[in-house]
């Protein structure tokens, strides 16, 4: 027997991942809970686990192909179960579990390049609901035909209609998002056609709601794997659009066409990205242009950037700090700190002195819930630290920093960066922030507009601590200092409370003794 | 004495007070609209004055008369003798009852009710002329106009109703006394229903048909229970005929038929009825003024809300499509009364079950099994023959069957077809079944009466499901 393995959510609300390496080939023996695959979520590569014990059948999806939660990636011939004949062709193979409409679906969906539409009610052009199911979709103006049902066969019920009306109104029929959570949760957006786009959308799917055919028509659509719906035609019978034999067989050729042509082009992307880790480049008329997918990581980030400017409105307060003091104390801490195995950086200090001045200006601790038009002001220190990875930004979290003392901070620190530098960190450290600060001085510069993680309502951005002409009584002097750069969420707080933030910093970083009656 | 031009204005004016004219305008006064309903000739229209109520009275007392006639198998001998006149008196004393709660229904909801046949002068101005010499007419406002005008019996070339020899099935439900011979043309369900009628009551009836069936439209096995039962009551049919003529002849008449090939045969009876379908009613509208045209059927097509092409016009019942059933018109009356007051009803209506009262009756709604497959769906059926209910062999009626069809995959009632003794009741729960989108499961696991006809439909159900208990399951 046949088992498909469909791709798990792996992370909380993932709609998505990409399949970083394959670790198992077709023919390969497998265990349950043998890892067969590297996904890389939101931030993380987590490994995928066999869910039985047989041997690799057939690989669905490409190592760097973004595939869809519930995708079937893998299939596995169960032992002691005889095989299934091998189908005889790519297209066969989409139709071959024509006993499974799931996956048969799933099929038809990527082959016609869609990501996937219409309530699991809807059969025979018909949507199963009751007259008040229905009553009350069209009083929320919902398309009941683009409900998804919980019912009995997939009924639609009235929840069903109001949980979609709801969803509706948050945009892209997301899912309502918890009030807090972290900026580095995924942007749900549209799923990404799984390959190059350019082939299948050569014949375009014509997506009808309901099609006349004859059964023999309707038998050589299914055996052919492609949605009659989709299937493109002029012909109507009754007002109703009608599809012949003919067209079904032309359509389902065009689609191994272009499926053809999208294996291909996979093909050639993930063999340029195992060479070179790049996927190849072109010439254009001005030049050499390499292309290189915007996915996983880089896409989240991007996602997640694109929310946070987009919506909060930003401001960054800037403030040199002398910190002469900090340096003296952090000289003075470093042996005490290595006779007891740890590494003080300054970061620990910092910090230990944001969470005694946040305790101070607790706004700025916060989160704007939009919906409820209600600002979350948090009564726990949850403080991201933003670090630079190959694959790119990340930031695990310190939780209740404000419990932890200077040396634990500091291993802290240093191991969260640690695993998001190797990526085995997990989802839940880098959720859950409460306020962020970015270190970008590590690198270089003075100052910065850090981009808030949004919905948190600030980020703190360091410079380079080092000496710089300071004037003192009259003098132009060198002392240490400490370039800081505060962007706030100018909704929820003004630059007035920036600035009396800053000050409330400077000082613990001035005088980090003060820390002491933290 | 010339009664002048009256003008009145009212929100809504509803044209026809038959089922889907008077409940589109009692729906629309309990909604807080003015409403005004004009009707030329009699509340409830065609079905409580010349249908469907009237039709049933004398099928009820046809049956009646039969069954205790034929009841010697249960020890029951008798010789029951019909008063025709007293069967006529009884049935319009039951259409006065409905005709009359209709007309004080109307008016407990405040409707204001108009004698008269309206004709459009504009898209928001009707004239209505009082029936009569001399009586005037006047001028109605509106914001909104529903056409539910119904329909007429159609006629063929040859056969103009004179209700005297050449009958409409109006004519059939009023004669005094019972003719000895009948010709009938056509074997739709009007027909079927009034030959069925006629010869319990013990009519020779000759039926002529131009197909090569009775009851068009309905599976064969369903067609051939009613058409064997028919047959057995003593009525000849003759398919394949289509009637070209008739003359006097003494008393009765001389019905001429012709075959495709032209083979001509005569029939005798005293009267010809003649029951080929009807016709919706357009004509008196003067649609023209406000520029609508009957598709060729004679239709007004209407949206998913009942409105016309003409905004502010709607449509209900026979003269917006088939199906021509009153229960049908009664629904697009509401939606449509409901949809002027801003309410979000539409015409959404899954399926409009239908009944045949013949001997046995027929009740069907949503999909036979050829339409499912038709429509995508991966049927399943399952039947429970009546002579397998106990409730059935107590009646002495045990010919037809319950049929449940229903999506494989989902296991979602499409469509149900009853052939058998209270098949046009037992519909309804099938109908509720397909309007809600109940699985088989839901249908089965609902606990029937025993011992009742209704215990056949669970039957069938979880025949459908391969484990029904009194019947072998396919």
């Amino acid at each position: 027997m046949v088992r498909e393995f469909k791709l798990p959510d792996v992370g909380e609300g993932l709609t998505e991942a990409e399949i970083v390496e394959w670790l198992v080939e077709v023919g390969d023996a497998v265990t349950e809970d043998q890892p067969v695959a590297e996904v890389e979520t939101d931030k993380a590569v987590v490994e995928v686990p066999s869910p039985v014990n047989g041997t690799v059948r057939e690989i669905r999806a490409e190592a760097g192909e973004m595939v869809p939660v519930g995708d079937v990636i893998i299939t596995f011939d169960v032992e002691g179960e005889e095989p299934e004949p091998e189908p005889a062709d790519a297209a066969a193979d989409t139709a071959d579990d024509g006993d499974d409409p799931e996956a048969a679906v799933a099929a038809v969906a990527e082959a016609s390049d869609d990501g996937g539409s219409g309530g699991t009610a809807q059969r025979g052009g018909r949507t199963f609901a009751a007259p008040s199911a229905r009553r009350l979709a069209r009083e929320l103006g919902v398309d009941i035909g683009a409900v998804e049902g919980s019912g009995p066969g997939g009924r639609v019920t009235e929840p069903d209609v109001r949980a979609h009306a709801a969803a509706d109104d948050t945009g892209d029929g997301e899912e309502p998002e918890p009030a807090v959570q972290s900026a580095t949760r995924k942007v749900t957006d549209e799923p990404e056609p799984t390959t190059g786009a350019a082939g299948a959308s050569a014949v375009e799917a014509a997506g009808r709601d309901r099609t006349l055919a004859a059964p023999a028509t309707r038998k050589l659509a299914e055996d052919e794997g492609v949605a009659l719906d989709d299937v493109p035609t002029d012909e109507t019978r009754d007002g109703e659009a009608f599809v012949t034999p003919e067209q079904v067989r032309e359509y389902a050729e065009a689609q191994r066409a272009a499926q053809a042509a999208d294996a291909e082009a996979v093909q050639a992307e993930s063999a340029g990205r195992a060479a070179a880790d790049a996927t190849g480049t072109e010439a254009t008329a001005a030049g050499e242009v390499e292309r290189i997918p915007y996915r996983g990581v880089r896409r989240t980030i991007g996602n997640a950037m694109e929310r946070s400017k987009y919506t909060a409105p930003h401001v960054t307060h800037h403030e040199e700090v002398v910190v002469e003091g900090l340096v003296e104390a952090r000289e003075r801490l470093k042996p005490a700190a290595e006779a007891r195995d740890s590494k003080l950086t300054y970061m620990p200090f910092v910090v230990k002195a944001v969470v005694a001045a946040l305790k101070q200006h607790p706004v700025l601790n916060s989160q704007l819930d939009e919906e409820a038009e209600e600002i979350l002001v948090k009564q726990y220190y949850n403080v991201g630290i933003a670090v630079a990875t190959d694959a790119g930004l990340m930031v695990p979290v310190v939780k209740d920093a404000d419990g932890k003392d200077m040396l634990t901070l500091a291993d802290e620190v240093r191991d969260l960066a640690g695993k998001a530098r190797d990526r085995s960190i997990a989802r839940e450290e880098m959720q859950d922030g409460t306020f962020s600060i970015t270190n970008f001085g590590a690198i270089g510069g003075d100052y910065a507009t850090p981009i808030i993680n949004y919905p948190e309502t600030a980020i703190l951005g360091l410079g380079a601590l080092k000496q710089r002409p300071v004037v003192e009584e009259g003098e132009v002097v060198a002392r240490h200092t400490l370039p800081l750069s505060l962007s706030i969420d100018h909704r929820v707080v003004d630059g007035a409370d920036a600035a009396r933030f800053v000050n409330t910093l400077a000082e613990y970083l001035e005088n980090p003794e003060l820390l002491l009656l933290e | 004495m010339v009664v002048g031009d009256i003008a009145t204005g009212t929100e809504v004016l509803v044209v026809g007070a038959g089922p889907g004219g008077y409940v589109a305008a009692i729906r629309a006064a309990q909604l807080g609209l003015d409403t005004t309903l004009v009707e030329r000739d009699a509340y409830g229209g065609a079905c409580l004055n010349r249908g469907c109520i009237p039709s049933k009275a004398l099928i009820t007392g046809a049956d009646r008369v039969h069954g205790v006639a034929n009841a010697e198998e249960m020890g029951i001998h008798a010789d029951p003798a019909v008063d025709m006149k007293g069967m006529q008196s009884w049935k319009d004393g039951v259409v006065d009852r409905l005709t009359g709660g209709v007309e004080k229904l109307c008016k407990a909801n405040g409707v204001n009710l108009v004698e008269g046949t309206a004709e459009f002068d504009s898209a928001d101005r009707v004239r209505v002329a009082h029936g009569g010499e001399g009586q005037g007419s006047e001028s109605v406002e509106f914001e909104h106009a529903i056409v539910a005008t119904g329909s007429r019996p159609m006629q063929i070339p040859g056969f103009e109703f004179d209700g005297e020899h050449v009958l409409s099935s109006t004519d059939a439900l009023e004669l005094d006394t019972v003719p000895d011979e009948l010709v009938v043309v056509g074997a739709g369900y009007i027909g079927m229903e009034l030959s069925t009628a006629y010869a319990k009551l013990g009519t020779d009836v000759t039926v002529v048909e131009m197909l090569d069936d009775v009851l068009p439209g309905y599976e064969d096995d369903v067609a051939r229970v009613v058409r064997k039962r028919a047959e057995e009551l003593g009525v000849d049919f003759h398919f394949g005929e289509g009637a070209s003529g008739w003359e006097p002849h003494g008393e009765g008449v001389k019905v001429t038929t012709e075959t495709e090939a032209g083979d001509e045969s005569t029939y005798q009876g005293d009267k010809v009825l003649v029951a080929v379908g009807r016709t919706p009613v357009t004509d008196t509208l003067a649609l023209e003024n406000v520029g609508l045209e009957p598709d060729d059927g004679g239709f007004l097509e209407t949206d998913e809300f009942g409105e016309t092409a003409v905004e502010g016009i709607y449509a209900v019942g026979d003269v917006a499509g088939e199906p021509m059933l009153a229960h049908k018109a009664s629904a697009e009356g509401e939606v449509v009364a409901e949809h002027i007051a801003g309410e979000p009803s539409a015409k959404d209506f899954q399926a409009v079950p239908a009944a045949v009262f013949t001997d046995p009756e027929i009740g069907t709604v949503g999909m036979t099994e050829a339409e499912a497959a038709e429509a995508g769906f991966d049927p399943v059926v399952g039947q429970m023959p009546m002579n397998a209910s106990g409730r059935a062999l107590t009646l002495g009626e045990t010919e037809g069957f319950v049929r449940v069809v229903a999506d494989g995959e989902t296991g979602f009632v499409l469509g149900g077809q009853i052939v058998g003794p209270e098949a046009s009741e037992l519909v309804a729960e099938l109908a509720l079944a397909v309007e809600l989108g109940a699985t088989l499961e839901d249908v089965g696991r609902t606990i029937h009466t025993h011992p009742t006809l209704a215990e056949a439909t669970m039957e069938a159900v979880k025949n459908a499901q391969g484990h029904a208990i009194h019947t072998l399951n396919r």
